[in-house]
Order: structure tokens, then sequence, then C-alpha cells
């Protein structure tokens, strides 16, 4: 029981709850009014859509993958829905994320083949496609930055769970979007942990030919993995769209550097076969308020990209001496 | 004339197609857009080739090692950076330049140490230590630059990659050539280059014949961190400025050039004609676009197509063997 404890303490995710709390501890002594409930509504507004690419590249990441196209088809999907909207005048939130849910699973699918079926590498697929998919929004659906959106999907964003309004007069509100993301971590936790395929996840990601052995059935697997993953990525798509109420086709290009610093600060083991829902969301919660606060910590906003990729170079340097003592450790 | 020698000689299939293949483009061109075989098109096709090129060959040594090299871009802006900073700060004298080319060099050195000790010894895998190379490269340089551009280099320095050899050989092409040169030495008749190839092909096995792992990562990667940073400086004498986020759209057209010359992803195989050839396919397609004004988005798609297509035509073959096999 004792050991049990021990291992709880020590383990990943609690390193990254330490870590967030002292960096909480050192903001709200530098800035006494980040302790207040505004923070945390701004703190999970920012994590909102980040988190739904987080989980999305979680499941690849344990699958033994890795996915740099999902800024790409996202910005595919926002432009490719809205332009859809706008000419059939259709003003539904159900449709714009059926169809964003549609665009992603056909990309996750592709990527899929090309991963599995042509045996391309996953880094090398995904770029591929990233570049493919980027370009071809911009070449045939445009350039343009749409903020003219359909009345129903523009005002989604204003439903709120509750609000809190601070001694000031400023009104926080905590958009119900947060929902999307919540209810997502917990289907992905349950799949992960208590389904067959969930377990063949982890199962391929730790060892292809032992998976195989035991009977997992690879491609199939892996195409659920990036079909599930281009998904969750179309949902985020669209759920960004709502929440920022403007479709762009450029503005996620770059996300992948902190969606995979989220997934493997929060444990996920970049070789597979390792990686909790829990893990994630303390990760994503890590970067975004490193992100939010470096400001109120002195730390200009031009330090900002340094810094994060310190972070990742920290972190995954800890997963990874782990992971070495583990394996020079089990020589029975 | 050794290296010229040596090439006609191991002249092999995929050279031959990638030569073909250019020879097809410059003719079609030639014919269509007498543009094409122009002074000024020449000219500018040598200037850029060199900058990618270079680049390309960092991309080609981290692959054969058996892993990737996604920093590159971030070397060379950060190189570009650094020699402009010294030259700035030491006046436009050649005793400045020089110091700030050997400062831009030995910050490519450091970078590619950094990326060879978090792989070979932290033991990060290739593409995550490279991934994160470039966000904290990049993020250096905008610690240095706080965003703009650093522009007004000497004119000396900015005549590397502008001024010509008669009138139309700029002189970075001849930085271009000298590196294929040593580079073509030194994979195909050093043991630096044999250790290269054998690591990439099975690392478990390189250990066991006694090659040590760690030294060749780190060496190939500081290579690799070289090369990003001499392209670097060609960068910043073609632009006459330095800034954080030149170049951004060279580290898929690096993985396709290597790609298509025939290195392959899972490492121990590409040679160096190979992928010099494909530099110069390359060059005369996107020439080619330029000279049809074909929109710069749909180069990006192509090059992401031809990516894809060149991987599906090579790996087709290999999976109808393997279902053959059973």
């Amino acid at each position: 029981m004792n050991a049990k404890i021990k291992q709880k303490l020590l383990s990943n995710e609690a390193i990254v709850v330490y870590i967030i709390l002292l960096l909480a501890l050192i903001i709200g002594a530098v800035n006494p009014t980040f302790i207040s409930p505004a923070t945390g509504i701004n703190l999970l507004r920012t994590m909102l859509v980040t988190l739904i690419f987080a989980l999305s590249e979680m499941i690849v990441i344990v699958s033994g993958g890795i996915d740099v196209s999902f800024p790409a088809v996202s910005c595919l999907t926002m432009i490719a829905t809205i332009k859809f909207l706008l000419a059939t005048g259709i003003d539904s939130v159900p449709i714009t994320y059926g169809i964003g849910i549609l665009i992603g699973a056909t990309f996750g699918a592709l990527n899929a083949f090309l991963i599995t079926i042509i045996k391309i590498p996953p880094l090398i697929a995904t770029l591929g496609v990233s570049s493919l998919t980027s370009g071809a929004t911009l070449a045939f659906l445009g350039t343009k930055i749409y903020t003219d959106l359909p009345e129903k999907i523009d005002t989604m964003h204003r439903i709120s769970i509750f609000s809190y309004t601070n001694p000031a007069g400023n009104e926080y509100s905590m958009t119900a979007l947060i929902l999307i993301p919540a209810i997502l971590c917990v289907l992905i936790h349950l799949m992960l942990r208590h389904t067959m395929i969930g377990r063949g996840m982890y199962a391929i990601g730790g060892d292809i030919q032992a998976a195989h052995v035991v009977g997992f059935n690879v491609a199939k697997t892996r195409f659920f993995t990036y079909i599930l993953s281009g998904i969750l990525a179309g949902t985020g798509a669209i759920t960004y769209m709502i929440l920022m109420r403007v479709a762009d086709p450029k503005v996620l290009m770059g996300e992948e550097m902190m969606v995979i610093a989220a997934v493997v600060i929060g444990g996920t083991r970049i070789t597979g076969g390792h990686g909790t829902v829990i893990g994630t969301i303390l990760g994503v919660a890590l970067l975004a308020l490193v992100k939010n606060n470096l400001i109120i910590l002195g730390v200009p906003t031009h330090f900002q990209t340094f810094v994060v990729g310190m972070i990742i170079v920290f972190g995954t340097s800890i997963t990874s001496i782990r992971a070495k003592r583990i394996a020079e450790q089990a020589k029975i | 004339m050794a290296p010229k020698k040596s090439l006609v000689k191991s002249i092999d299939k995929h050279t031959l197609i990638l030569l073909g293949l250019s020879v097809l483009i410059v003719i079609t061109m030639g014919v269509h857009r007498p543009k094409f075989l122009g002074s000024a098109n020449l000219q500018s096709m040598l200037v850029q080739l060199p900058e990618y090129g270079i680049l390309a060959f960092g991309m080609m040594i981290a692959m054969i090692s058996g892993g990737i090299d996604l920093s590159l871009v971030g070397i060379a802006n950060l190189s570009g950076i650094i020699a402009a900073v010294v030259m700035l700060g030491l006046g436009g004298t050649p005793f400045g330049i020089t110091l700030g080319v050997l400062g831009a060099l030995s910050g490519g050195v450091l970078c590619g140490a950094f990326n060879g000790v978090l792989l070979g010894y932290v033991k990060i895998p290739a593409m995550l230590v490279t991934l994160s190379g470039l966000q904290v490269f990049s993020g250096l340089s905008l610690i240095i630059t706080k965003g703009p551009a650093i522009t007004g280099l000497p004119e000396a320095f900015s005549k590397i990659a502008n001024a010509t050899f008669v009138g139309v050989i700029p002189y970075s092409a001849f930085v271009f050539v000298l590196i294929v040169i040593v580079l073509s030495y030194l994979m195909n008749q050093t043991v630096f280059g044999r250790k290269l190839y054998l690591m990439g092909t099975n690392r478990v096995a390189a250990s066991f014949t006694g090659i040590n792992i760690l030294k060749t990562t780190i060496t190939a990667y500081i290579l690799s961190g070289i090369l990003g940073s001499t392209a670097g400086i060609l960068m910043a004498s073609h632009y006459n400025s330095a800034k954080s986020d030149y170049g951004s759209s060279y580290t898929l057209l690096t993985l396709l050039i290597a790609v298509l010359g025939g290195v392959d992803p899972n490492g121990g195989d590409g040679k160096v004609q190979g992928v010099f050839f494909s530099i110069i396919v390359l060059q005369l397609v996107s020439s080619a676009f330029n000279i049809l004004r074909i929109n710069a988005f749909i180069k990006t798609f192509a090059w992401g197509l031809i990516l894809i297509l060149v991987l599906t035509a090579i790996n087709i073959p290999k999976i109808i063997r393997e279902q053959k096999k059973g």
C-alpha cells in the first residue's frame, strides 16, 4: 500500500500537478488578483480548443504514430464548412458539426491509408498531407477570412453555464462549449481504459509485433485511431470557429507544436504505448498557464517561443531518462 | 576531377530517372517559354538552389543516420541572425564579416550538438528532438531580433549571393559545388561515412561492431547543423537581412528533395548524387511554376502531393513483393 502511494506521488501526472501548483503560487505571489475564479474561467477558455486537439494527437501518439496534419486539416474544415453554410443558407449547429466531423474523418482515413497500407512513416505522411491540405485550402478555397458567420453559429458561444462578476464589476462567463472537451475527455478515457479497441491502441503502440501475435488487428486499430483522431480534429476546428467567431484559412498553422508539447509533457511517450487522458489535461493546463501568465511573471512576449521550446525539452528529457532507467533496471 | 569521375562511373537507375526528368523539363519549358533558358532565370535559379540545396544535404545526413532534422530552418535563421548581429556590431570590415560568418558556423555547431546530445545521450526520438530544437532555435532568434528583420548588412557580405562570376554564376553556387564535393568524399570514402550508413541501417548491429553510436550521432547532427548555418549565411546574404521566420516552407521541400533523391526515410540508404540531381529537378519545377505564374499556394499543394506520390511509387513494389512472400 505504502509503495503504491509513493508510486502515485512520483508519477508523471503528479509531477505536472506539482509544477502547476508551484507556478500558480509564484504567479499568485507576483500578482495577488491571479487567485480568483476569473483566472479559472480564462484558463479553461484558453484550454478549450487545445484540449480537443490534444486528445486527437494523444490517441495517435499512444498507438505509436504522430500527426502533424491536424492544423492544416482543421483550417480546411473551417473554410469548407463556412463556405458550404453560406452557399446553402443552412444555419444549424448540429449540421455544422456534422460536416466538420465528416471532413476530419476523411483526412483521418487518408492518413491511415498512407501509413498503414502504403507504409510511409507517420511523420512524413502527415507532413505531406499537411502541405497538400494547406496548399489546397489557400489555392482552391481562397485566402479570405470569414467573420460573417450564420446567426445561430455566431451566437452559440454566448450560452454560458455559469458566470462570475469580480469586485471591479467585470463579468466573466464560462461558455457552454467547455462541455464538448469535457465530454470527449470522459469518452476517450473510458474507451482507452475499458474497450478492446482502446487497449489495442496501447498494444500496437507498445510493440506492434507482440500486438499482432496476441491477436489485435493492427490495420483495423490504426484506421480506427486515425479516423477518430480526424473526427476530433474536425470537432476542434468547428469549436474554434464558434468560440472565436471567425473562420481563418491559416490561423491554426503551427499549432501542432503546442499540442504535441502538451501531450508529451502530460506523460504520453512519443514512442507509443503510454499515455493517459488525465495527463493530457494536465499538460494542456500547464502550457495554458504558462502562455497566459508569462507577461505577469515579467517575461516579454518575444521570449514565449523559446520558453515553450525549453519546457518541451525538459518535459521530454524527464520522460526519456525515466524510460531509460526502467529499461536498464529490468534485467532479471 | 576525381569526384566527377566517380560520379559518372557509379551513376544508377534512380539518378538516370532524375536526369531524364530534368532534361524533359528543360526541353518542354525551353520550347514553350524561351524565357526559361534566359540568363535572368538561370541566375535566379542559381541563387535559390544553394539555399535549400544545402539544407537538403543536412536533411540527407540526418535521414541516413536513421533520424530526421526538422530544425534545419531554425538553425539557418539563427545563424543568419548571429552573422548579422556580429557584422553590424563590428562594422562592415572584412574582419567583421569573417568573424560574423565564423560566429554563424559555430552557432550551427552548437545547435547540432544540442540535437545530437538530446538524441544520442538522453535518447529522445529524433523527430521530437528536432521539432523542439526548431522551437528553441526560432525562440532564440526571436529573443535576439524581438520580431522584425535585421537589415542593412555590409555590402561586401551581400555580394556572396548577389554578385556574379562572369555575369551569370553567383558566388553562392561555388559554395554549393564545394559542399557537394566534400560531402560525396565524406559519405563515400571515409570511415565516418561508412559508420553513418551502418548506424542508419541497424543501430544495434552497428553498436555490436564497435561503432560509438553516441559519437557518430552527435557528429552527424553537428554536420547537419553546419550545413544549416551555411544555408542561413547564404540566405542572409541573398535577402541582405536576417529574420526569425525566413524560409519556413523549406522544411517540407528539403524532406521532399531527400526522398525524391532516393534517401530512405527509415535510414541507412541514400546517395549524395541522388540528392544533388533531386535538388536540380525541384529547382527546375519551381522555376517552371514561377514562369508559368502559378500561385505559390499551388506550389505548397504540389510539394505535398509529389512527396506522397513519390513515396507511394517507391513503396508499392515493396508491398507487392512482401505479399507474394506470404
